[in-house]
């Protein structure tokens, strides 16, 4: 019993200390608490906290957003034209430590920041090229004096450059320590320059044009954001408790053009009008026949003078509204042929000494035919050759003059009536002067015959001189093939038909017929020795000029000092019998005495493009079959006797100077392929060191 | 009402006295209260984890920015090099009589 009640008090006695201890912590949590209330409510009512401590409670996120990366345009090989990377301004915060150097008291501190400036300033100068070293220096050691905190040091920079300037000396402290502030901003690059650029186009906050404007709503993507904390480490990251919208980069467009012809088409026009001062812009456009694919588009012209350097400047391809010329004879020739007026192109119709009936402008063409030939009657195809307005004017007169709308019909569904739907926007407007509109009167239909009257733009001419090619299929022209994102295809454009017939098969033979004769024996024989047959037609048009430039002339089409400004022509189609390219090339000059035909400078640009395309297109390659029979060789022994000439004959032109050389000769040569010939002959007696002339062929 | 007073005042006494967790008999839930405290340690130790990767991925993007950045300055470098005009004139520069080609090449079938 004694031992129990000495349990119970034992337990008793544990139980006490326990409470005792327990006690105490509670008394002292409670006072804890009680003074920790106190402070709040002290620190709320009247303590001024410091800045630096209010930072440090001071909510870590922001929103942070993402900005989409513009998309690419793409040639149609893939080749990129127009792709976006930021650049950099570089900035300087010169102010950098001076003040903690200051209150710190360490002078030898502020002095090795001031060493680091002038080395950075020595390594800027010799990475830029743009100020001495010593130039830099006093801006830098200027700012830091001046209290500068933001010194310009150089502006768009590329990311390559950026991250070596990081290693120079104060710039590799980072930005508090090194003061370097590198600002990012995107910019668009344009790796082929001025090529293309206006089919490219380009996006500004005023302005915005070609394909980049067409597409913008494809090209931009969308922007993301997200919330963003700071870790205790420092570091920025995403704050998942937050939203999120996820950034959306631009797809990328690539585009039907061909950039090596680009190039070429660019390089060909340059060459025609680069030296001619006369001469304000050359325009032209390659498309692929079956398809209407653009593959290439050039646009250049110069400024308001002609000293000003040749530039994609304006869209004269797509906006360049005006009167054409006598490439439209062919609209007037298709029309005929189709409607059956004419029903061989050997038909004749008088000359009438070039003078249609009741007409104001002879033609002197007729005149000139007339002198040479002594023949009073002259045949459709020799007035398409030679381009005469008369021939036209008469035959559409003696077609259409009770029903002129029957020609226009012809016209409207050439699609030459409208703007059609086309990848960039602002096509340019056709103005057509047809029966009961205020442009139409009794001479008209005649002028219309010839390409007056009527103001459509290049890419309808184009298109409608692609239709011919294609035996009367006229095709949609376009510019983007497809919109893709990482290399997959988000959208595919296929090829359009405007008019799936403009004229019968039979009639677009009889028109490229007439249209090779033009190259042949016409006006544009300057191509016919290209290395591809070409089909097409010359145009010659004078602009109307407006009241500024007339000057107080009464003639619409010359100034006072009887200039004029005019526009020369070649349109057409290569290989001739199997087209596979439709080409224009436009050349338009200043107010000028001088004359442009389209039959000089574009025919000899197309006549460049189309041989330089012929080299590399693949489509006109010679093949050689794998297997086969070398060419039987001279019997004559290639060993070389002493002064006795080896025989080459029937050797490539390795071999033969292999030969050659062996026998101790040397050796010129012409042309390409196997030796046919050698001088002097096989087997005879010649020098050693005497020269032997091979061909090969 | 008095009981509600009555509670009030046990409730105090025991917390002077030290006895109100062994009244409320929270010993019963002492495994639950080491895991709990364990689950809350693990939590924040993961938590720091995920700042870190975070932290990783953000640096990560970074590097995959410039990376793309230079791969496209790279891309318009070479390309502008590649043009048929650049190079023609650069083999012109170099002296050479290479030109492009006149015809074009002859293939095997």
């Amino acid at each position: 019993m004694a031992k129990r009640n000495t349990e119970i008090q034992d337990t008793i006695d544990n139980r006490d200390r326990i409470h005792v201890v327990m006690f105490f912590l509670s008394v002292f949590f409670l006072l804890l608490g009680g003074a920790i209330l106190v402070r709040v409510i002290d620190i709320q009512a009247r303590y001024d906290v410091p800045e630096e401590v209010v930072d440090l409670f001071r909510t870590t996120v922001h929103k942070h957003t993402d900005m989409p990366v513009r998309g690419r345009i793409l040639a149609t090989d893939g080749r990129p034209l127009a792709i976006s990377a930021p650049l950099y301004d570089i900035r300087m915060d010169c102010t950098v430590r001076k003040k903690e150097f200051a209150d710190k008291e360490m002078p030898e501190a502020e002095k090795q920041w001031k060493e680091k400036a002038v080395q950075l300033a020595g390594a800027l100068s010799r990475e830029f090229g743009d100020k001495s070293a010593k130039e830099y220096e006093q801006a830098i050691l200027g700012g830091r004096d001046k209290g500068s905190r933001y010194l310009l040091i150089k502006k768009n920079i590329d990311l390559t450059t950026l991250n070596r300037i990081k290693t120079f000396p104060l710039f590799c402290e980072g930005s508090n320590k090194g003061g370097i502030i590198a600002e990012a901003h995107p910019e668009r690059i344009y790796p082929y320059d001025s090529l293309a650029r206006r089919v490219i186009g380009y996006t500004k906050s005023d302005k915005a044009i070609g394909l980049e404007a067409s597409f913008d709503d494809v090209l931009s993507g969308r922007e993301g954001y997200e919330w963003r904390r700071v870790t205790d480490k420092k570091a920025w990251i995403r704050d998942l408790d937050s939203a999120k919208v996820k950034v959306k980069d631009g797809a990328d467009i690539r585009t039907t053009l061909n950039i090596d012809f680009q190039d070429i088409a660019d390089k060909a026009l340059r060459n025609q009008i680069a030296q001619n001062e006369d001469v304000r812009a050359g325009i032209c456009i390659i498309m692929e026949t079956s398809t209407g694919a653009v593959r290439a588009m050039v646009n250049l012209s110069r400024g308001d003078t002609p000293q000003t350097v040749l530039w994609e400047r304006d869209n004269l391809v797509l906006r360049e509204v005006g009167e054409q010329g006598s490439v439209m004879k062919t609209v007037t020739l298709l029309s005929l042929v189709e409607d059956g007026y004419v029903k061989s192109l050997e038909e004749t119709i008088p000359t009438n000494n070039g003078l249609y009936p009741g007409g104001y402008h002879r033609d002197d063409h007729i005149g000139d035919y007339q002198r040479e030939t002594g023949r009073r009657e002259i045949s459709v195809m020799h007035g398409f050759e030679i381009s005469s307005n008369y021939v036209f004017t008469y035959l559409a007169e003696k077609a259409w003059h009770k029903n002129p709308q029957e020609m226009f019909d012809h016209i409207y569904s050439y699609r030459m009536g409208e703007a059609f739907d086309f990848d960039i926007k602002g096509m340019g407007t056709p103005v057509v002067n047809r029966p009961g509109t205020p442009g139409w009167s009794g001479t008209t239909l005649g002028t219309t015959a010839y390409g007056y009257g009527i103001s459509v733009t290049p890419l309808h001419v184009a298109t409608f001189y692609n239709g011919i090619a294609n035996k009367g299929r006229m095709m949609k022209p376009y510019l983007v093939e497809s919109i893709e994102k990482d290399g997959k295809t988000l959208k595919q454009f296929k090829p359009t038909v405007l008019n799936s017939s403009i004229c019968s098969p039979a009639t677009a033979d009889t028109v490229t017929r007439a249209l090779k004769a033009v190259v042949n024996s016409g006006t544009a024989t300057r191509l016919r020795k290209a290395k591809l047959p070409v089909a097409g037609k010359t145009g010659t048009a004078r602009v109307v000029l407006s009241p500024e430039e007339r000057n107080g002339s009464r003639d619409a089409y010359h100034d006072n000092e009887g200039r004029k400004r005019n526009q020369g022509t070649f349109v057409g189609f290569f290989p001739a019998d199997e087209p596979k390219y439709t080409i224009l090339v436009t050349v338009y000059s200043y107010l000028s005495h001088s004359n442009f035909y389209g039959g000089t400078i574009p025919a000899l640009a197309v006549r460049d493009i189309v041989d330089r395309i012929y080299a590399i297109d693949g489509s006109w390659n010679d093949a050689i079959p794998s297997v086969g029979t070398l060419p039987v060789t001279a019997s004559v022994s290639r060993k070389a006797d002493d002064g006795i000439v080896p025989g080459v004959k029937g050797l490539g032109l390795k071999d033969a100077l292999h030969v050659l050389e062996e026998a101790g000769y040397r050796c010129t040569y012409e042309g390409t392929g196997y030796t046919v010939s050698q001088e002097p002959a096989a087997g005879t007696k010649a020098d050693k060191g005497s020269k032997v002339k091979i061909v090969l062929k | 009402m008095s009981k509600f007073f009555s509670a009030i005042g046990n409730t105090l006494r025991a917390l002077r006295r030290g006895e109100f967790l062994l009244r409320i008999r929270a010993d019963k839930y002492y495994l639950h209260i080491a895991y709990l405290f364990v689950i809350t340690w693990i939590s924040i130790l993961l938590g720091l984890r995920v700042d870190k990767t975070l932290a990783q991925s953000a640096e990560n993007r970074i590097t995959i920015e410039q990376l793309r950045i230079r791969h496209s300055e790279k891309q318009a470098e070479l390309v502008k090099l590649q043009s048929a005009s650049a190079t023609e004139i650069r083999l012109k520069k170099m002296g050479s009589k290479a030109a492009m080609p006149q015809e074009p090449p002859t293939i095997l079938k």
